[in-house]
């Protein structure tokens, strides 16, 4: 019994600690608001279907005029990097709590709040285009949540064939007649990384600097990312012409751009891992 | 307080007795002596990962047959792996549930053990990996794992399975994949007339051996073995399926020379698979030697064996009744039955 009053003592104690700090003005950690803005260029995509004269049209390097009615991706594997160098990782291991399906349909997927991030001035941001290999096995048990998110009938970011997440989805049209075009990406790997026994790894690691520092304390920040998707057939990487049909260089279809093909958007929109660490991603404006 | 320690002794009591129960009654599951066949390929790696056991077995077998695994319960593995035709559906494509096409031809899966890649496109390398696919494509079950673990999790025969198989009545995810594949291990067929022959028992026709002799010649290069495929994937010409989802093995690789490759499939049990090719493009086993003969498809990529040869394989009528004679003695009828 003595020894139950300590630990009464003791929890009075800490209840109050507890309580003191948050009444603090720097709390050990607060949210991190990343708000992601998809656009042609710097304007806003609108989506709409082939006849929309309301959808934001683009034309790409190679002259091709095209617009979307859908388009979603997947952002996972979220570090900040503090202005002394520590990365400090969110949820990185579990897609429930640290990935989110960006759905320009969605309004409110655009805004992916980041909770509890420990206080810290930050410099950097890096994520994930697309699931990593290990995490990417449509595992029910394990994410339940994004499983079912993803899996959604309005969203339908599986391929499950490969058992495997899609990462980007782009429906939309192209040229004066309005062809279709249907960009998928995702991975095919099998075994482990980074020795993968067969397939294709669309995974991506991202890494953007903020324009001015983000301080998480006593406020709770908005990093403004742009994921400019003029960039799909005109990127850093690869200046891509549509074709449609069904040979071996027809890629507006998903007949061959789940394939050699899909590379080339993947590189385009995540950027090659070695001297393109953007892609399609920019910073825009940290509010603090 | 004492009545409160009184009360834990006896459970703490009560459970050690528990253990001693079932360590006393502890399952006799003895692992199943896969009979390889003279000649056969090295088993897959991953069998000796999950060894087939006798009640791993037999509740791999319950669980293929079992329609549960479909969203509207009118589908199991076993609609279109349907065993009298070893293990396929004699439809084009598959058809899963409210009737909707698959894209591909339902695969027999015999041998399986002894295959390095599954599927039309290899996508799987083993085979516990594999029956997700169906249980979440929306052209064949449309479920979702724990959907079929929540429709039979309260089934008394699948407690008892699991508990026989796996030491306890825990129904998960991996333990449904490991005894499927486990029940697929063991569908070896090797006892048709060929092989009787080559154990010379008996003794071929002479259209059989005249047809095996060509055989040698034409087809055997890919054919090869005794699984009757070198595993490996190839543009043959075959007419394409216009699907826009279909890219072959390259949709696995990213490699474009494997743009509308597909896996050299066995001829085990060919006889009883038809439709022919990775979507039913032939009806019969005579359609496929005449479009040989006839000329294929060209492509950048069409395997050397056609384009070497003008995209030919000339046979004559005779030549393709032998052949037909030689495939048909690859039939294991014993393996057709339950």
């Amino acid at each position: 019994m003595q020894n139950l009053k300590k630990y009464f003592l003791l929890s009075l104690v800490s209840l109050g600690f507890v309580s003191c700090s948050s009444d603090d003005n720097n709390p050990a950690a607060n949210n991190v608001t990343l708000e992601f803005n998809n656009t042609f260029k710097n304007t806003t995509i609108v989506l709409g279907n082939a006849a929309s004269t309301s959808a934001t049209a683009n034309t790409s390097a190679a002259g091709q005029a095209h617009h979307f009615s859908e388009l979603k991706y997947v952002i996972s594997n979220i570090r900040l990097v503090k202005d002394n160098g520590d990365e400090v990782p969110y949820s990185v291991n579990d897609l429930d709590k640290g990935a989110t399906v960006i759905d320009q349909a969605k309004t409110a997927s655009l805004s992916y709040v980041l909770s509890n991030v420990p206080s810290a001035t930050y410099k950097q941001i890096k994520f994930g285009l697309g699931i990593k290999a290990e995490q990417n096995t449509l595992d029910q048990v394990r994410f339940p949540n994004f499983y079912a998110a993803a899996g959604a009938n309005d969203t339908a970011m599986m391929w499950e064939w490969g058992s495997g997440y899609r990462f980007t989805k782009i429906e939309g049209f192209y040229d004066a007649d309005n062809k279709a075009m249907s960009i998928h990406t995702g991975s095919t790997v099998e075994g482990t990384a980074p020795n993968y026994t067969q397939g294709v790894n669309a995974y991506r690691d991202v890494t953007l600097n903020l324009t001015t520092n983000a301080v998480v304390g006593s406020t709770a920040p908005k990093i403004k990312i742009k994921a400019d998707f003029d960039k799909l057939l005109s990127g850093k990487t690869n200046t891509i012409t549509l074709s449609t049909g069904t040979g071996m260089n027809d890629n507006a279809t998903p007949n061959v751009h789940t394939a050699a093909q899909m590379v080339k958007f993947v590189d385009n929109l995540g950027g090659n891992g070695s001297s393109d660490i953007t892609g399609m991603f920019s910073v825009t404006a940290v509010e603090n | 307080m004492k009545k409160i320690l009184g009360f834990v002794i006896a459970i703490l009591f009560l459970t050690s007795c528990n253990s001693e129960d079932s360590e006393m009654l502890a399952i006799d599951n003895p692992e199943i002596d896969l009979k390889i066949p003279a000649d056969f390929p090295e088993l897959n790696a991953f069998v000796s990962q999950n060894k087939p056991t006798q009640y791993g077995v037999e509740l791999g077998e319950k669980l293929f047959s079992d329609k549960r695994f479909s969203a509207d319960n009118t589908i199991s593995c076993s609609s279109c792996h349907i065993q009298e035709n070893a293990f396929t559906d004699q439809k084009t494509q598959a058809v899963g549930i409210e009737g909707r096409i698959g894209l591909r031809n339902t695969p027999s899966i015999q041998n399986l053990a002894f295959m390095k890649f599954y599927n039309w496109d290899g996508s799987k390398l083993q085979l516990e990996t594999q029956p997700l696919v169906p249980i979440i494509t929306h052209e064949e079950m449309d479920s979702s794992i724990l959907e079929v673990i929540g429709k039979i999790k309260d089934d008394a025969s699948y407690k008892d399975l699991f508990r026989k198989t796996f030491g306890d009545e825990n129904i998960t995810p991996d333990r449904i994949y490991k005894s499927i594949a486990q029940f697929e291990y063991t569908l070896i067929s090797a006892n048709s007339k060929y092989d009787k022959v080559k154990r010379k028992e008996t003794s071929f026709s002479e259209s059989e051996l005249k047809g095996y002799q060509i055989f040698q010649q034409k087809c055997a290069s890919c054919h090869a073995g005794e699984l009757f495929t070198d595993q490996s994937f190839r543009n043959i010409g075959f007419p394409l399926n216009t699907d826009t989802n279909e890219a072959g093995r390259a949709r696995v690789t990213g490699v474009s020379s494997d743009f509308m490759s597909f896996r050299v499939p066995t001829l085990r049990n060919i006889e009883y698979t038809a439709p022919y090719g990775s979507f039913g493009q032939f009806s019969t086993l005579k359609s496929v030697l005449d479009y040989f003969d006839d000329g294929v498809l060209d492509a950048d990529n069409l395997d050397p064996i056609f384009k070497g040869n003008g995209k030919k394989m000339p046979l004559t009528e005779e030549e393709k009744i032998n052949l037909i004679a030689f495939m048909k003695t690859l039939s294991d009828t014993e393996f057709l039955k339950k």
